[in-house]
């Protein structure tokens, strides 16, 4: 199968090097507040071609697919696309050509096919009174270079994902179309309706299309790949053709060589503090098994969608699992209930800090105390002073750079806001503290001060389960890896035999 | 390189240097000396306009008149403040003025207890809202415009749809009470708002109103039972309702199934102007009792200006629009201040991390 999805391509690939590129990006820099997304990359993209985007979590790929498709301006450089230069607005991108599809399914789900297809530009007369006839003869007209077998009248709600997919590629093309991007396509699809999508991919392709793939599956990218680019933090790193390339040579090119090791030697770890026994969530986690002793950091490593967030919210009691069981120091802890989990000892460090963690229109000090009002408060009344004692403290143990506790949680930038969040745990002292991606977001300073608090918190006893997609943060934290696919733990690596690639490949294919 | 830039830029985590404290409590006065200014203004102006605005009766009868609206909008405080939204106190208010004066009158329980059982129908009423919108997950809206109905429907079908009077005494002699030389009806009033502020500024339950209404995802993670808190905040509102209840009967001398109608929107609008955000999490309760007496003004310039009845609601419907425009405007402009002093304060403290990242 690889080598008959191989053969087009290259035949493809050859033939559009000698064609100008279509779509070139140049020098392109991005920066948000304290954080640099994309730093003088360099893209380019040929008629005919599928060009596959790689990297790692947050090493910049959707900064530059959101940059190609207009949605955001870059800071430096220029997005060319036939010669032209591009500006930032997404309906000039889509008039220039590219049409995009998001990664999250963008559908209207109580809508027809046809009035998804012709979403703001239905066909109208005088009046407004929308043409049913003509909407459909050219919902039509467009399904029937994608998936002709679709009914334009079928209401989007009934389509499967794969169809939905399908659908989006048809909205998003249009007469002009030069550039398909396409953002992580396969996710909720199955195998087989991943080889209609690639079939589909390959008659656009000989149509002169090119196409932008991203994927975290690097079977897939090699099945439909013409070349490769990979980025790691935020820089080029360099496109070849995939012919020359393999997955030990991608994931080489994707984590990079030199990786520091913040090590954290010298630990024994204690007694078993955490046990998770066959825990199971039917269609999301299957049979998840281990336990973590105090002063101990086990990490669930992973790609995006594995299932490591899934294990920490069952633990903690925010998702429900049909079977298993979770114990904390010997005592079962009660499912579904955060509160019980939270009384039994355990923190979280919840992976979204604005929507899960921070309450916006509280000050920097009641966020600080917002997980132990039942120690600031035995009875019912705060008491202030102990409150006021256990932020100051807080400040300075964590170092949060604040004007003043009372201004606002959202005045703070993305690290000093972790820092509140950590800090909120701290003063619980929990048995057992789970940071879901405790660096995501925050500038480098402060991601190598929120990793000596994590080693200062093991330190004092506390067993600790880590989830993080920063591989050099794994690998300088982590005593255990528990890496996962798919909702189950695929392989475990102690720290002694722990590396980057071997990570890499129990994700990727383990 | 990477390895490089963190240990360069790991900062040294001293202390913050200077704690400012000045500039967010300045923005907080002003935010809350907007309503005192339109309120001073107003009174000025209608004072002008008319002398007997100044009069120790006219602004007794202001006060006077304005309690209800304040006890009934304190309770509707809490609601909005976790994120929901309560259309049933004029009904709930209803039903208690009925219940406390028949039970009393027709069914012949002491007064006192008849009192008692009206206010436990307003935190049943309450309970019930809370738990359509928490178990249930019926849009708050549409649970308590449903409660509206059953609850007034149920206080016509009491009262048979006729008033119920005479009511007992004791209702007249503590509308006319006064304490100090003031009416103790507004005492009470005073003293509701009292522990209503104490409750939401100093005790666990009002953090986590705050907390709830703000964010109940980060909330529940933070390990509070975010449903009991909504529950809870139903179930106030229906007590001050009932309360409510037991006040108009006072003032209207009978039990009526047809008091507090559309009573919900005049209170929804005091707590609105009040600064309380629809999308739940802030408020307070004495800018609540500000957006009170704004209306309360408005009624009191429309009586003493004879606007005719007719322009009542038009005038009123105004005056509620523009206070809601000009407080969104001072939170606009508050914000950008804010925004503003946070971008300086990351100026100070950007340091080397930025610059040790730049440089690779």
């Amino acid at each position: 199968m690889n080598d008959e999805s191989h053969m087009p391509s290259n035949a493809a690939g050859g033939h559009g090097a000698s064609v100008e590129p279509v779509l070139i990006a140049k020098g392109i820099s991005k920066f948000f507040p304290g954080v640099i997304a994309l730093d003088n990359v360099d893209f380019e993209i040929r008629p005919g071609e599928v060009n596959a985007l790689l990297g790692e979590n947050g090493a910049g790929k959707s900064t530059l697919i959101k940059i190609m498709s207009g949605f955001y301006k870059p800071d430096r450089g220029e997005i060319r696309v036939n010669g032209k230069h591009l500006d930032a607005d997404p309906a000039a991108a889509h008039r220039a050509g590219v049409a995009t599809i998001h990664q999250e399914a963008h559908l209207v789900p109580s809508m027809t096919v046809a009035e998804n297809i012709m979403l703001g530009h239905w066909p109208s007369s005088r009046f407004g009174v929308i043409a049913k006839k003509e909407q459909t003869q050219r919902a039509l007209e467009v399904l029937a270079r994608v998936a002709p077998e679709l009914s334009p009248s079928t209401l989007a709600r009934r389509l499967s994902p794969a169809d939905g997919q399908l659908v989006e590629i048809a909205r998003a093309l249009s007469e002009n179309s030069r550039v398909l991007i396409m953002d992580e396509p396969t996710t909720s699809l199955s195998s087989r309706e991943i080889d209609r999508l690639f079939e589909i991919v390959d008659s656009l392709k000989s149509k002169g299309l090119g196409i932008v793939f991203v994927s975290h599956w690097l079977e897939e990218v090699f099945r439909i790949a013409d070349r490769i680019t990979v980025l790691r933090d935020s820089k080029f790193i360099g496109t070849r053709p995939a012919a020359e390339l393999d997955h030990a040579k991608v994931i080489q090119m994707m984590v990079g060589r030199d990786v520091e090791e913040v090590t954290t030697s010298g630990r024994e770890p204690g007694k078993v503090v955490l046990e998770v026994k066959n825990l199971t969530h039917i269609g999301v986690l299957q049979n998840i098994s281990f336990n973590i002793r105090a002063g101990e950091i086990v990490t669930l490593a992973g790609l995006v969608g594995a299932g490591r967030s899934e294990v920490a919210n069952c633990i903690f009691g925010i998702d429900p699992y049909e079977e298993g069981e979770v114990r904390l120091n010997g005592k079962v802890v009660a499912p579904n209930d955060p509160t019980a989990a939270i009384q039994a000892g355990i923190g979280l460090l919840p992976e979204d800090r604005r929507r899960q963690a921070l309450v916006a229109q509280l000050s920097v000090g009641t966020n600080t105390t917002l997980a132990v009002l039942d120690l600031i408060a035995p009875r019912w009344m705060i008491l202030k002073d102990l409150e006021s004692k256990i932020i100051r403290e807080a400040q300075s143990s964590l170092a949060i750079k604040m004007a003043s506790p009372a201004v606002k949680i959202s005045t703070l930038s993305g690290g000093n806001q972790q820092k509140v969040v950590l800090a909120r745990w701290l003063a619980r002292k929990p048995s057992l503290l789970i940071l879901d991606e405790p660096t995501k977001g925050v500038d480098i300073g402060a991601k190598a001060e929120i990793s000596e608090i994590i080693v200062r918190l093991v330190a004092q006893g506390t067993a600790i389960l880590l989830i993080s997609s920063e591989l050099p943060e794994v690998l300088g934290l982590s005593d255990r890896v528990l890496v996962m696919r798919s909702g189950r733990i695929v392989g475990e690596i102690s720290r002694g035999s722990l590396s980057q690639e071997l990570i890499m490949r129990y994700a990727t294919t383990g | 390189m990477n390895s490089n830039a963190q240990k360069t830029s790991a900062p040294q985590p001293g202390l913050p240097g200077k704690v400012r404290t000045s500039n967010k409590s300045m923005v907080e006065i002003l935010e809350d000396l907007g309503l005192v200014v339109i309120l001073v203004i107003g009174s000025i102006l209608l004072g002008l306009a008319s002398p007997v605005f100044f009069s120790r009766i006219n602004i007794e009868n202001l006060l006077f008149t304005s309690t209800i609206i304040a006890v009934v909008s304190i309770g509707e405080a809490f609601v909005i403040m976790v994120a929901g939204i309560d259309l049933s106190v004029g009904a709930v208010l209803a039903l208690s003025s009925v219940m406390c004066v028949g039970l009393a009158v027709n069914q012949g329980l002491p007064v006192w207890l008849a009192a008692l059982i009206a206010i436990g129908l307003g935190a049943l009423v309450g309970l019930i809202n809370g738990l359509a919108v928490t178990r249930l997950k019926i849009p708050a809206l549409i649970a308590t415009l449903a409660m509206m109905s059953i609850a007034r429907g149920l206080a016509f079908i009491y009262s048979g749809g006729r008033n119920i009077a005479p009511i007992p005494d004791i209702y007249d002699n503590i509308q006319a009470a006064r304490l100090f030389g003031i009416p103790v009806i507004i005492l009470l009033t005073i003293v509701v708002a009292i522990i209503a502020h104490f409750v939401l500024s100093s005790t666990r339950f009002g953090r986590e109103i705050y907390a709830t209404g703000g964010n109940p995802i980060a909330a529940t993670l933070s390990g509070i039972r975010a449903d009991r808190v909504i529950i809870t905040a139903y179930v106030i509102s229906g007590i001050a309702a009932a309360l409510g209840g037991l006040m108009i009967t006072a003032r209207l001398e009978a039990g009526a199934a047809t008091a507090g109608f559309g009573m919900e929107l005049t209170v929804i609008s005091a707590a609105v102007i009040g600064g309380v955000s629809l999308f739940g999490g802030e408020g307070k309760i004495g800018s609540v009792l500000l957006g009170v007496l704004l209306l309360g003004l408005v009624q009191n310039a429309i009586n003493l200006l004879n606007v005719p009845p007719n322009y009542d609601y038009v005038v009123s419907g105004l005056v509620i629009g523009l206070a809601a425009a000009v407080d969104v405007f001072r939170r606009n402009i508050a914000e950008a201040g804010a925004r503003r002093r946070s971008a300086q304060v990351k100026k100070e403290q950007a340091g080397n991390a930025p610059k040790a990242a730049k440089s690779h």
